[in-house]
């Protein structure tokens, strides 16, 4: 009476060929399909800047990611120095700092203006905002009741949300990091039921209801284990005039993969360069020139801040082997960056960090790159 | 509702009351009155000189200025507000909402945690935890310990990730084992190994001071003690699956069982039923069995003949091992030629 029809199995539609990209979104225009109005951002985590101002905000409690105007197009310099960061946020939110949490830290890369995701309150009720501050140390809103803007909707992406049909899904999905690379968005993002590596990318400007294409990424762990883990955070990269992005996932390797070949419909196998070793937990990262050289700055949770010449990631051969300790680029650790939490460039000669003091003080701060 | 804090200021001098600007907080906006035409009102959240002024707007009502915050007041907090007119000393209040009154509702607890089985995989991958209320985030890592058989915290178990992984109510959290230490041949497994030992017993605790999503601590610890079996690196596969159908003309359950407990959360959205034409049925799911019994009550009698039951792969159990999938795959498989299905089909009859 019950037999199992392997005959039939389905072949992922879903997942690796529905969602085909659209082509490339066309030459942008002018307003870069962003239109006036109230954004409704229902969360704000991780953000990242466009071309002309436009700054990306991944929104994981509404499953979207919005492009917002931040008109900010003037160019700008200076340190950018806050002490106490969490206090005065959280006076200007009108309440106590333990609900305030600062998600991301950004700076815009013509106005060199920072930009900081805040969320007021700590239940899921949180009220999400987006605050500027220059070298002057003002902080300022960035209102969004009245902004050009455009969104696209990342419920609509592949997996597991089309079986939702009694209502009952507690599935959400938490974006841990996004970046904008050559016209399109690239967001990665962890599921809070099913385990799996997905990295999607959207073309910028937004086509409507793009939820964009969906690629697994595997590392192959020393080439004996494929494994899925969740990327962490990630930086674009570029290899010979080639864009790539260098992967931290949540298992310690760091992975690089051409963008050109993030496409539906293939798997990709990324190429382990580095383990970081135990305990390591990526938190950021930026890519900088130096003296003529490129380093990789990577921020972790137990090894202070890791900084790595990139110059041999191009090369580098493919961990194989297992390993003990670290393994593949070679790296030394910043000693005197402590608590970084956030890292962006600010200029070419400049770090801005997001520090956290064993107080628990979180203090904006510009250093020189090392 | 709405009380003013002693208006100190003011206290001497009710008799000119009439031509003093007194600053009132009522309706959830504060006023100033009569306010001079060059006249400025800013509010402060009490405390050191430095803090930023609250974000807000100023209109002026008749011979009033208004503040309205962005945000709206916190009861129980103290805010200053400061009115500056030119030539004069600027005018200080301190104004508060009274605080919210405790009664309110019961304390969150702490309700389940899945699986709810009391044996669990070295390899583990994901407990839920499931609230009554809505909790705080920010908090779980420095609120949930894993504690060894003498007592002692396990050492770095979970994946932390600042999103922390909660649906969109705030009250089902996912806490996943650190998969670096979980994969075989990862520098984190080869250096400290599997958090969890088999044939060893630990205890899950959860901090009793584990804030709701207004700030109040849990109603009283919570506390899951399990014993670790050996590892599962087996993927869950339809065809161990028990299928009991009901008889045609009754609303009786359709009862599925496995062979080991499956992840809750995909139990109960992953699955389903359809008749022959391949539409789906309404009904209702229920799990049990400790996540080895999987049944669904249709909405309507069932009808003779055919049916399917269908179930995505991304299913897993409780080691992260999916349908057709292990949780480590070996890569001498030739990744690109296994066919990466959404879903597998079994077919049973009604009669």
């Amino acid at each position: 009476m019950i037999r199992e029809n392997p005959g039939i199995k389905e072949a992922n539609v879903t997942a690796l060929t529905l969602l085909v990209a659209l082509a490339a979104a066309g030459a942008a225009t002018a307003d870069q399909g962003l239109k006036p109005g109230k954004a409704s951002l229902t969360s704000a985590g991780p953000l990242a800047f466009g071309p002309a101002g436009i700054l990306f905000v991944g929104d994981s409690a509404g499953a979207t990611i919005w492009a917002i105007d931040t008109g900010d197009k003037t160019a700008g310099s200076g340190s950018i120095n806050v002490s106490g960061l969490q206090d005065k946020v959280a006076a200007m939110l009108g309440t106590t700092p333990d609900q305030v949490a600062v998600n991301d830290v950004i700076v815009n890369p013509v106005s060199r203006k920072a930009y900081l995701s805040v969320s007021r309150g700590r239940g899921p009720d949180a009220a999400p905002v987006i605050l500027r501050l220059d070298a002057s140390g003002k902080l300022e809103e960035l209102r969004l009741d009245d902004v050009k803007h455009a969104k696209v909707s990342l419920a609509n992406a592949p997996a597991a949300d089309a079986k939702d049909r009694r209502g009952n899904s507690l599935r959400s999905e938490a974006i841990t990091d996004l970046h904008y690379v050559d016209g399109q968005v690239f967001i990665a993002g962890l599921s809070n039921e099913e385990f799996a590596s997905k990295l999607r990318s959207v073309p910028f400007p937004f086509a409507s209801a793009d939820g964009g294409t969906s690629v697994e990424i595997y590392h192959g762990a020393h080439g004996q284990w494929e494994t899925r883990s969740p990327v962490r955070t990630f930086v674009p990269y570029e290899i010979q005039k080639e864009s790539h992005l260098l992967a931290a996932y949540t298992c310690t390797p760091l992975v690089k993969f051409p963008v050109k070949d993030l496409k539906p419909g293939s798997k990709l196998v990324g190429t382990t360069i580095a383990e970081l070793g135990n305990r390591n937990r990526p938190l950021d990262m930026i890519v900088y020139k130096k003296d003529g050289a490129e380093f990789l700055l990577m921020s972790n949770s137990s090894r202070g801040v890791m900084k790595m010449s990139t110059k041999g990631i191009e090369g580098q051969e493919a961990i194989k082997q297992p390993v003990e300790g670290t393994k593949g680029l070679p790296y030394e650790t910043i000693a005197d960056w402590k608590g970084v939490e956030q890292l962006d460039k600010l200029d070419d000669g400049n770090a801005l960090l997001l520090t956290r003091a064993e107080s628990g003080a979180l203090d904006l701060k510009t250093v020189p790159l090392p | 509702m709405l009380r003013l804090a002693a208006a100190l200021a003011l206290a001497g001098a009710a008799h000119a009351a009439d031509t003093r600007t007194r600053i009132t907080l009522e309706a959830g906006v504060v006023r100033a009155r009569p306010a001079a035409a060059e006249a400025t009102l800013e509010l402060f959240v009490d405390g050191p000189a430095d803090l930023p002024p609250i974000l807000g707007g100023v209109v002026r009502e008749g011979d009033a200025l208004v503040f309205a915050p962005r945000f709206p007041f916190q009861p129980g907090m103290a805010y200053r507000a400061v009115y500056r007119e030119p030539g004069q000393a600027p005018l200080v209040e301190v104004v508060q909402l009274a605080a919210a009154t405790a009664a309110a509702a019961a304390e969150a607890t702490l309700e389940r945690i899945h699986p709810s089985a009391d044996v669990l995989p070295e390899n583990l991958l994901k407990l839920y935890l499931h609230f009554s209320a809505p909790m705080s985030r920010g908090e779980a890592y420095r609120r949930i310990r894993l504690l060894d058989e003498a007592g002692n915290p396990v050492e770095l178990p979970f994946l932390e990730i600042d999103q922390e992984l909660w649906d969109r109510d705030g009250r089902r959290l996912t806490l996943l084992f650190d998969p670096g230490r979980i994969k075989r041949e990862l520098v984190p497994n080869e250096e400290v190994g599997s958090p969890l030992r088999a044939g060893r017993a630990y205890t899950l605790v959860v901090d009793r001071g584990w804030p709701d999503a207004h700030g109040r601590p849990l109603a009283r610890e919570g506390r899951k003690r399990f014993r670790v079996g050996p590892p599962d690196h087996a993927p869950p596969r339809t065809r161990d699956w028990r299928v009991v159908p009901p008889r045609a003309g009754t609303r009786d359950a359709l009862v599925v069982t496995f062979p080991e407990p499956l992840d809750r959360a995909l139990l109960e959205r992953v699955i389903e039923v359809l008749d022959r034409s391949g539409a789906a049925l309404d009904g209702e799911v229920a799990i049990g069995g400790r996540e080895t019994r999987w049944s669904f009550t249709p909405g309507a009698p069932w009808r003779a003949g055919r049916h399917i039951l269908r179930s995505a792969t991304i299913l897993e159990d409780m080691a992260g091992n999916s349908l057709g999938r292990p949780f480590e795959v070996d890569v001498f498989e030739r990744v690109e030629d296994r066919v990466l299905d959404v879903s597998e089909s079994l077919y049973f009859e009604i009669e």
